[in-house]
């Protein structure tokens, strides 16, 4: 082949074998706070969706809340109400709800009862009037509600076949005219494989309810989205003021950075502990302070929040059962004045009280307050008290949540210190009663022993991951400073994790000796 | 008695939308021929809400409650219009016919207050009669006390 012929050949065009391109699905807000998160973005449009459930779990408040996030004076929301709740109720109950805008009613929302048509004719006279007013008005969205009472006329009086027909003839109707769709139904769990109308539907919102003693939780899952990844499992739903509130399994960190390549190394506010971790702690890490009750679990999160503060870090206290104030005046002992964080925007704290709290709605006020002052540090006081504040559901799966939780924070480059209450054995050093330590990067185990005929703190770097520790076991006091490290380490004692050493070296003069922990004071 | 849903208030506005209907209606030389228009109109527009058995209950239990006698005899087909009050039309003194048209649409309207409330239960006339001189207040109870 010639140079010329060579490069002509080079100069033809080639044939490009690319992917056909993608249609565009967009995707449409549900109003719901956190549930467009759960549903990777929103409701796929010109979907043909089921909303089910049994009673109570909030499938008409749902629909309600999708049709008004969507619905316009130009393509408004059509809800066909049958043989269920009737227009009229759940204008007089549905109005209760912050989202409920009765100046859009006739104009956007359009309701109709089709009760009277299914009553006096059949499924079909009822498809035809879902049709006609469709075909007039060019809705958005369409409601039915609730669909199961609309098939139960067809199945009694022409069978299965004929529902499956009137379901796909509805579907395709729908659909062919750009209509986003939800059927609402009580359904049960055990239908799913028997009842077409799932196999149709292209999105499948299952709402529940979850009795644990007590306490009752509602539960949304997303067991069907086609063309889109939905975050899966149960997640946490409320009915409020606003409606229905979503909290996600992924709690919301599903997408956020990672940790950085280059971490800094944090001070954690008390300079000899910061030698004891190789110089500090590792800006992301998550860090565990486990010890008994008094021994300064709370001072030291205060101190670590306070370093942060004093560096440019803004920084969140969760505090579990302790009252705030109490929270600010102890920092006050300490000299560290918490209150002027929290005027400047730098400080937040969050105060949560034993009701039925579930972890997501934990975490999504804690992702919220991250958002609002750019948190880089987080303290958690304590999990213990997290535990308890937790419906009784949510208890079984609190290690899992907890796992959850720290690497949903740490992932974003959040620091985060968490206390452990933890009893006091003489005979070992457990370092966390909730065999967490494989998701926390650090540990720090304060604990009681009893030294010549007095009860003192020492306290030890048991982990740090990715750094070399000191392995020294310090003794500490808390002063008006806080906590601080005293003394090198002792070696004239052995035995000193069970709470109960043996002196080993020569018994020390103890005439006068005072002990070395003057009480905060002020 | 006079019941809950009849306050003067409620009669007050089912006058006006009675002047307001009668007054379109001889503008544009139409004769009412239906002695219940405004409740023929609610019932087209709550029908759609409620279906035929729902409007049906409502206007039921406004006449069972109304303190005018002679609507006692008047009855709810089951497409929610009346019968029943056509002889009476005839035997009654007008002003006294015209009271009973009244205290049953106030009675219509009333319940629908207490259901649905004032903002709605407005939204829902306006959207039947939208030139009538109606306002907000007029549903409001506080301003009728």
């Amino acid at each position: 082949m010639s140079k010329q012929n060579k490069a002509a050949k080079l100069a033809l065009p080639t044939k490009v074998v690319g992917k056909p391109a993608k249609v565009t699905i967009h995707k449409l807000p549900t109003g719901v706070p956190g549930l467009d998160d759960i549903l990777g973005g929103g409701i796929p449009e010109f979907s043909f969706n089921i909303i089910a459930g049994k009673p109570g779990c909030g499938k008409t408040t749902l629909a309600h809340q999708i049709a008004f996030a969507n619905a316009t004076a130009k393509k408004p929301a059509l809800y066909f109400t049958v043989l269920g709740e009737p227009g009229i109720k759940m204008l007089r109950y549905q109005q209760q709800f912050s989202f409920f805008d009765e100046s859009r009613l006739g104009k956007d929302i359009r309701l109709i009862n089709l009760a009277d048509v299914l009553m006096q004719q059949d499924s079909n006279a009822v498809l035809d009037e879902i049709i006609k007013q469709v075909t007039a008005i060019h809705p958005s969205v369409v409601v039915v509600d609730s669909f199961r009472t609309a098939v139960h006329k067809a199945v009694a009086t022409s069978g299965e076949l004929e529902i499956q027909s009137f379901t796909h003839r509805l579907a395709q109707f729908l659909t062919s005219w750009q209509a986003t769709t939800f059927l609402v139904g009580e359904y049960v769990e055990d239908e799913i494989h028997d009842n077409p109308l799932f196999t149709i539907a292209d999105g499948l919102f299952w709402l529940s309810q979850v009795t644990e003693r007590s306490s009752v939780i509602r539960k949304l899952q997303i067991m069907k989205l086609r063309g889109q990844a939905s975050v899966p499992g149960l997640h946490t739903v409320r009915i409020g003021d606003g409606g229905l509130q979503a909290y996600s399994r992924a709690l919301g960190w599903i997408g956020t950075r990672t940790k950085p390549g280059l971490r800094r190394v944090l001070s954690i506010g008390v300079p000899e502990l910061d030698k004891m971790l190789g110089g500090g702690i590792r800006e992301g890490d998550s860090v565990l302070v486990a010890g008994p009750s008094g021994t300064g679990k709370s001072a030291l999160a205060t101190q670590f929040i306070a370093e942060g503060l004093r560096n440019g870090e803004p920084g969140i206290m969760v505090i579990f059962g302790e009252r705030p104030e109490r929270y600010t005046h102890r920092a006050d002992t300490f000299g560290l004045n918490l209150e002027a964080a929290q005027q400047k925007g730098m400080l937040e704290t969050l105060c949560f009280r034993p009701l039925d709290l579930s972890v997501d709605e934990a975490m999504q006020e804690i992702r919220d307050a991250i958002s609002r002052i750019g948190a880089k540090r987080l303290v958690i006081d304590s999990l213990v008290g997290f535990e308890t504040a937790l419906a009784p559901g949510f208890r079984d799966t609190f290690r899992e949540s907890i796992y959850r939780m720290v690497g949903a924070v740490n992932g974003s480059g959040i620091t985060i210190l968490s206390t452990v209450e933890m009893e006091d054995t003489f005979t070992g050093l457990p370092f966390s009663s909730y065999a967490i330590s494989f998701l926390t990067d650090d540990i720090i185990r304060f604990r009681y022993v009893e030294i010549d005929g007095q009860l003192r703190k020492v306290m030890v770097v048991v982990k740090m991951r990715g750094g070399n520790h000191s392995k020294d076991i310090r003794e500490y006091v808390i002063t008006d400073k806080g906590v601080v490290v005293i003394h090198p380490r002792r070696t004239d004692y052995e035995g000193l994790t069970t709470g109960i050493p043996q002196r080993t070296g020569p018994r020390k003069a103890q005439a006068n000796e005072n002990a070395p922990e003057p009480k905060a004071t002020k | 008695m006079i019941s809950q849903a009849s306050t003067p208030q409620m009669r007050n506005v089912a006058k006006r939308l009675m002047a307001y209907e009668t007054g379109v209606n001889k503008r544009s030389g139409t004769k009412t021929a239906v002695a219940f228009h405004c409740c023929e109109k609610l019932r087209s527009r709550l029908t759609i809400l409620m279906g035929d058995a729902g409007y049906r209950a409502l206007l039921s239990r406004a006449l069972a409650s109304s303190e005018v006698p002679w609507l006692h005899a008047v009855h709810v087909k089951v497409d929610g219009s009346l019968e029943g009050w056509e002889e009476l039309d005839v035997q009654l003194a007008p002003a006294e016919f015209f009271e009973g048209r009244v205290v049953l649409l106030a009675q219509l309207l009333g319940w629908m207050v207490a259901f649905i409330g004032e903002d709605v239960t407005l939204r829902l006339v306006r959207e039947i009669w939208p030139q009538a001189p109606l306002n907000g207040s007029d549903f409001n109870k506080e301003h009728g006390r």
